[in-house]
């Protein structure tokens, strides 16, 4: 069985583990947004500067995204400007799957956004609002319950992306017990790994299950 | 002063041409019915209206204030977009699928406008929409979703959502189209009451005798152009042009 240090590594483990998958599918909605919004502008600046965004961010690997974070800016800055800094890899882990997040999301959010019926956008015209009124207030609040199951799927994506970190000297839940199955030789701790794991799955998939309900209480 | 005009008003999706050269011009307190087979431009022309669609050429006014010039698909006025949009908001319009917005309630669906767009505070409109709803008839359903509603249910509060507005004018695009024969006379009522209480209204329908009954002039339309105007018994019963008397065959 684990004893008390092995028990606090594994928990800290989880918490890297959560808090990247949290904060990058936060922002990478609150950004998606925006790409998306780009992606569908008749602005030929915007449009190009999402596309851009997408292709590039969807097109390379996310190890090598954060391996151009990590390693990459430092050397960089250094070239620049002749200083060194350290970087924090927490925070790069938080830019890097934040900046991968909002690529998927902005599709999914565009997609969502152009599913909804044409006429919505017509009849809030029609009753003099703006293309941002009709947006914020009627479009978007539309698109809430499309947009549960595949954010939930992405952010199942996300926390199991995270075993990536640990190759930016960062002890996510996977790291963790791989250096104790190394440590003792016993591959049990490897199942303690996919317990946790499916244990924050299963509460992210009841929830968001949950959400999609909640959300739909205006379609009979 | 005419609540609407178009001038010599063209449009054009990619090579067909759907409006050849529309000149119309609409009296206050005036009820217009439009009617012509589908594909005749009358919904085209509504849209261009309310600038739902954008003219390829000609000139449109709004309450004598002009609102769009343009040639061959291209600006010959600059015209502050805020104004137009102002213009615009004076004209309400009843679609064909109603186009309730689906994730707010019937008091919402007729609040969110007039609270976002006009800052009205939201007592004050909730006030004015539970009287609308009364006069459609549907102050019961003030906190139901709008899929909880019938097709005819729907389309009237459709109807008091544009009015919530406070429009100069009020416009139908086949305002009855989509909806089940036993639900078409109980918006024809609303829209009845409303000409009754003197509203400017440019309704496109089939309806032919309810055109005969509320209309003070009825145009027919066919392949872009106003073919025929007149009074309804003119237009309706002595119709003077050939394709007129075909189409009035044809569904009658």
């Amino acid at each position: 069985m684990l004893n008390e240090t092995q028990l606090w590594a594994i928990l800290n483990g989880t918490i890297v583990t959560l808090e990247i998958a949290i904060v990058s599918i936060i922002v990478g909605a609150i950004f998606g947004v925006i790409v998306a919004l780009g992606r569908i502008s008749k602005n030929k600046v915007a449009n190009a500067l999402s596309w851009f965004y997408i292709w590039f961010f969807r097109g390379t690997p996310l190890l090598l995204q954060l391996f151009i974070i990590y390693y990459a800016i430092p050397i960089i800055y250094l070239d620049a400007t002749g200083m060194t800094f350290q970087i924090d890899p927490m925070l790069c882990a938080y830019v890097a799957f934040s900046l991968n997040a909002t690529a998927y999301l902005a599709e999914i959010i565009r997609a969502a956004i152009e599913s909804i019926d044409n006429g919505q956008m017509e009849a809030a015209k029609a009753l003099g609002m703006s293309y941002r009124q009709a947006m914020t207030r009627i479009i978007i609040p539309q698109t809430f319950k499309r947009l549960v199951a595949p954010m939930g799927n992405e952010l199942i994506l996300l926390l199991k992306d995270t075993s990536l970190v640990s190759t930016i000297a960062l002890f996510d839940l996977l790291r963790t017990v791989k250096t104790m199955a190394s440590a003792s030789g016993s591959w049990i701790y490897y199942i303690y790994a996919a317990a946790i794991y499916l244990f924050l799955t299963t509460i992210i998939q009841v929830v968001f299950d949950k959400m999609e309900k909640k959300l739909g209480v205006y379609e009979r | 002063m005419s609540m609407i005009k178009l001038v010599n008003v063209r449009k054009s999706f990619g090579n067909l041409e759907v409006l050849k050269g529309i000149n119309l011009e609409i009296q206050p307190g005036e009820v217009v019915c439009i009617i012509g087979a589908s594909g005749s431009g009358k919904s085209t022309m509504l849209r261009c209206l309310n600038h739902l669609e954008r003219i390829s050429t000609g000139e449109v006014y709004i309450q004598g204030e002009l609102t769009e010039k343009r040639e061959k698909n291209k600006d010959l006025m600059k015209i502050d977009p805020a104004k137009v949009q102002a213009l615009c908001a004076e004209l309400g319009m009843v679609f064909q699928n109603f186009n309730l917005f689906p994730h707010l309630t019937v008091m919402q669906n007729i609040t969110v406008a007039p609270t976002i767009v006009k800052k009205i505070n939201k007592d004050i409109i909730e006030k004015t929409a539970l009287v609308l709803l009364e006069s459609v008839g549907l102050s019961e359903k003030r906190d139901e979703y709008p899929s909880r509603l019938s097709g005819g249910q729907q389309q009237r509060v459709a109807i008091a959502r544009a009015l919530a507005m406070e429009p100069k004018i009020m416009m139908f695009d086949e305002p009855t189209s989509a909806l089940d024969p036993e639900l078409v006379g109980e918006v024809l009522a609303t829209m009845r009451h409303l000409a009754e209480e003197g509203m400017t209204m440019i309704i496109v329908t089939h309806e032919i005798g309810f055109a005969r009954e509320v209309a003070d002039r009825v145009i027919f339309m066919d392949e872009g152009v106003i073919c025929e105007q007149g009074t309804p018994d003119e237009v309706l019963l002595n119709p003077k042009e050939e394709r007129t008397k075909i189409f009035l065959n044809k569904i009658l």
